[in-house]
């Protein structure tokens, strides 16, 4: 593939550059990852403290990046295509990719409502979690992942000497790359911080009796499509169907489910477009055999899954979209 | 952390433990989209960066394709650990990525 050395050295400056600038991966300062606890009446402290890692937030952003990346096809063959990305390098931060991430609408709201409903459904089994706002940190996961460990040590660092000042005595994750990094990559990075990490559908599967279910109108049948790192890496399989069950809608299995889960492609999203679009297509289709409602429990899936829903005539829903409609009683659009 | 001396010995002598028996081509989604190509398998991108390491091949267009468009999925692990050989393929993947990325930012060739 023409253009992939160039591409991935990009990459990597690209996000060194923005890190060592911002402390985020897309060079973003903190107020924009803080909006969607507005009005949620969440403490800056607690015994609980929640970490979004700015991944349901950074939804619009991502997309609005990769698509530009795709329009500029074929990427190996343009002469100059390290200048483009590194003209994502200084734009990353900037006007132009938060400019035409705004017109994005649907997806910031959905991943809004993702977390609303994740902090609602916590609410509801009785626990009300702190949240560090601008100090609520990237955890690193694509760095760690690109072989940037340095860089994500350093993410990792940073947020545990945060979750120490605030007192916190746990945390609470919302994606299962987070807790990925914070539950096997930290130990090895940082050492034991005696800080546990745990997803919140896990916290509200052992409380899963006083979760208030969906209207009636709303108890569709989803077709369950478990993260690759959920089921795989952190064995989270049961707790999502525990919780399903008590919002009262159904979940059903396609061909390849749980542990043997198939990827949505997203993680090469950002480098390779068309082949991550191949495997999500795969992807897609074997879900969508079995029911035109799909449920996901990651931000990531949900960016590359939500792709096809106009498409295919398909319904993505997150799991904290489902809390949502449970808390809310309201259809999304 | 290791030095990359040490983890490259490590890698290599880690890497030399995949029989490339093959069970877990088709377990990976990559190898799947891309019609059975084996270089964009887990097999494959081990092999590829075994001879990366030991210098027999170049960090051209190609290879930088092939270890860094790994999903990280861990889909083969399943396979390999029911093969009764268990390795921990993402993770060699990463940590040869680890190598390679120091490289490519400070602009190496090969």
């Amino acid at each position: 593939m023409k253009g992939s050395r160039r591409l991935i050295a990009q990459a990597l400056d690209t996000l060194k550059g923005n890190m060592e600038r911002t402390g985020d991966p897309m060079g973003f300062k903190n107020d924009y990852w803080t909006a969607w606890a507005e009005g949620m009446g969440l403490a800056r402290n607690g015994d609980a403290v929640l970490m979004t890692s700015r991944m349901y937030q950074m939804l619009p952003y991502v997309m609005k990046m990769t698509e530009m990346i795709s329009k500029a096809k074929p990427i190996q063959e343009i002469e100059g295509m390290g200048k483009i990305l590194s003209m994502g390098h200084r734009i990353a931060g900037e006007a132009l990719i938060r400019w035409k991430a705004k017109g994005d609408t649907e997806i910031t709201e959905r991943g809004v409502r993702a977390l609303r409903g994740a902090v609602s459904g916590l609410k509801a089994v009785g626990v009300t979690p702190g949240y560090l706002f601008e100090e609520d940190h990237y955890s690193g996961a694509l760095l760690y992942d690109l072989g940037l460990s340095r860089y994500a040590q350093h993410q990792l660092t940073k947020a545990y000497e945060t979750f120490k000042k605030s007192g916190a005595k746990e945390v609470i994750v919302t994606d299962p790359h987070t807790l990925l990094m914070l539950r096997e990559v930290a130990p090895q990075l940082v050492g034991d911080s005696g800080i546990p990490a745990r997803h919140y559908l896990e916290l509200l599967a052992e409380r899963k009796d006083r979760l208030k279910p969906v209207a009636p109108a709303l108890r569709r049948k989803y077709v369950m499509h478990d993260p690759c790192m959920m089921a795989r890496s952190l064995g989270i399989v049961d707790q999502v169907r525990g919780v399903g069950a008590s919002l009262g809608i159904t979940v059903i299995e396609p061909e390849n489910t749980k542990q043997n889960t198939m990827c949505c492609g997203g993680p090469i999203e950002y480098a390779f477009p068309e082949l991550s679009r191949g495997v999500s297509g795969l992807r897609i289709r074997e879900l969508a055999k079995i029911s035109t409602d799909i449920l996901v429990a990651c931000p990531v899936c949900l960016m590359n899954l939500y792709r096809y829903e106009k498409e295919m005539g398909l319904r993505v829903r997150d799991m904290g979209e489902v809390l949502y409609e449970a808390a809310n009683g309201e259809t999304p659009a | 952390m290791k030095t990359a001396e040490e983890t490259r010995d490590m890698l290599l002598s880690e890497l030399a433990k995949c029989r490339a028996c093959r069970f877990c081509l088709d377990t990976c989604p990559t190898y799947q989209a891309s019609a059975g190509l084996e270089t964009l398998s887990s097999c494959g991108r081990l092999q590829t960066l075994r001879y990366l390491l030991m210098g027999m091949l170049r960090l051209d267009d190609s290879l930088a394709y092939i270890l860094y468009s790994c999903l990280d999925c861990k889909r083969c692990e399943i396979m390999c650990k029911s093969k009764g050989q268990g390795l921990e393929i993402t993770s060699l993947i990463q940590m040869g990525r680890a190598l390679l990325s120091d490289r490519l930012l400070k602009g190496e060739e090969g």
